[in-house]
């Protein structure tokens, strides 16, 4: 049979490696504030909010206008990080009915969808708007966020298989959060990681010490870094060097 | 909701209570879930400027993990500016 053709561009490895690694790098559809979509910037084709690769986003906001036009219906969409951002979407002339309903003002949408930069003003064109059923799923949507950036800046080649299957109705998997960045990405939680992180990038010959952690962990208390200091030590992953308060790396480069 | 309908009291995700002033009246009735923007007062009470009720036909609204939610945004700004 025809079994052993491989298909299309993904099987060659060589000439279309650069083209298939372009192609599934802007697959990820990434949830945002409109704050970060202001923020971000324009390298050639794509946009990046500090090194996270946005193309196709979800936001979740308040309609603050809706202005319906004949071939496309353009809303503001307020999350409140941010003024309200433009938002497009087009109607389908031909289809009668589903595109041409605009949600009035004062509803709570969900839109996925499109960023783009026109004339340095940025816009969102959306290929879906939903207005939102389960006001559960605005709680989901902030935390996907803090989520889906912090795993997609930590580790860029894990972004195809980033979880972005959070069902609004599994709220029990949202209740996990609870515990504040308990993730765990590697077997280390996000705490862990960014701690290894720094350790791990620190060439000083006495290794870096929990002042220097503190310092660039601003956002992390003392006992939060010393708990990772201490689950790192003891599963091998650092050692510590002059005193209790400096650590290497094992595996540094 | 105080009669005269520019107060009312609300109570967050943990219980805690705050006051709410309107410039004008309300004119209509509220009840269940409502999300106020406003800026908060010297007294701590928050002066309104806008407010949404949030629908809860389809599915209640969960304060609790919402306030938790909340936390955890605040934690880490890096990847939730506040524009």
């Amino acid at each position: 049979g025809g079994y052993t053709q491989s298909p299309g561009g993904f099987g060659s490895p060589t000439g279309t490696q650069a083209e298939k690694k372009q192609r599934t790098r802007s697959q990820n559809i990434v949830p945002c504030t409109v704050s970060q979509l202001l923020a971000a910037e324009q390298v050639d084709e794509t946009f990046r909010i500090r090194d996270v690769e946005i193309c196709q986003v979800t936001v979740v906001g308040i309609v603050r206008h809706a202005e319906k036009a004949p071939t496309n219906i353009l809303y503001k969409v307020d999350d409140m990080t941010a003024a309200p951002m433009d938002v497009r979407q087009w109607v389908d002339t031909d289809e009668a009915g589903g595109e041409n309903v605009v949600v009035p003002p004062g509803t709570y949408v969900k839109v996925a969808g499109h960023l783009r930069s026109f004339q340095n003003k940025k816009s969102l064109v959306a290929f879906k708007i939903m207005p939102l059923e389960n006001m559960n799923e605005f709680t989901a949507h902030i935390l996907e966020i803090v989520n889906a950036h912090m795993i997609l800046r930590n580790n860029p080649m894990s972004a195809s298989r980033a979880p972005q299957s959070f069902s609004s109705a599994g709220i029990g998997d949202v209740g996990g959060y609870g515990g504040g960045g308990s993730l765990p990405v590697n077997g280390l939680t996000v705490h862990q990681s960014q701690v290894l992180n720094l350790i791990k990038n620190c060439h000083v010959p006495e290794g870096m010490s929990l002042q220097e952690l503190k310092a660039q962990l601003h956002n992390m208390s003392m006992s939060t870094i010393k708990q990772a200091v201490e689950f790192l030590s003891s599963e091998g992953h650092i050692y510590s060097t002059v005193d209790d308060d400096h650590y290497k790396s094992t595996d540094a480069e | 909701i105080h009669p005269s309908g520019k107060l009312f009291v609300l109570s967050d995700g943990e219980g805690k209570h705050t006051t709410v002033e309107l410039s004008e009246p309300l004119e209509e009735e509220i009840s269940g879930v409502i999300e106020v923007v406003g800026k908060v007062t010297n007294q701590a009470t928050i002066m309104c400027v806008s407010y949404v009720q949030f629908r809860e036909d389809k599915s209640p609204f969960d304060l609790e993990i919402y306030n938790e939610a909340l936390k955890i945004i605040h934690e880490f700004p890096e990847y939730f500016p506040f524009g």
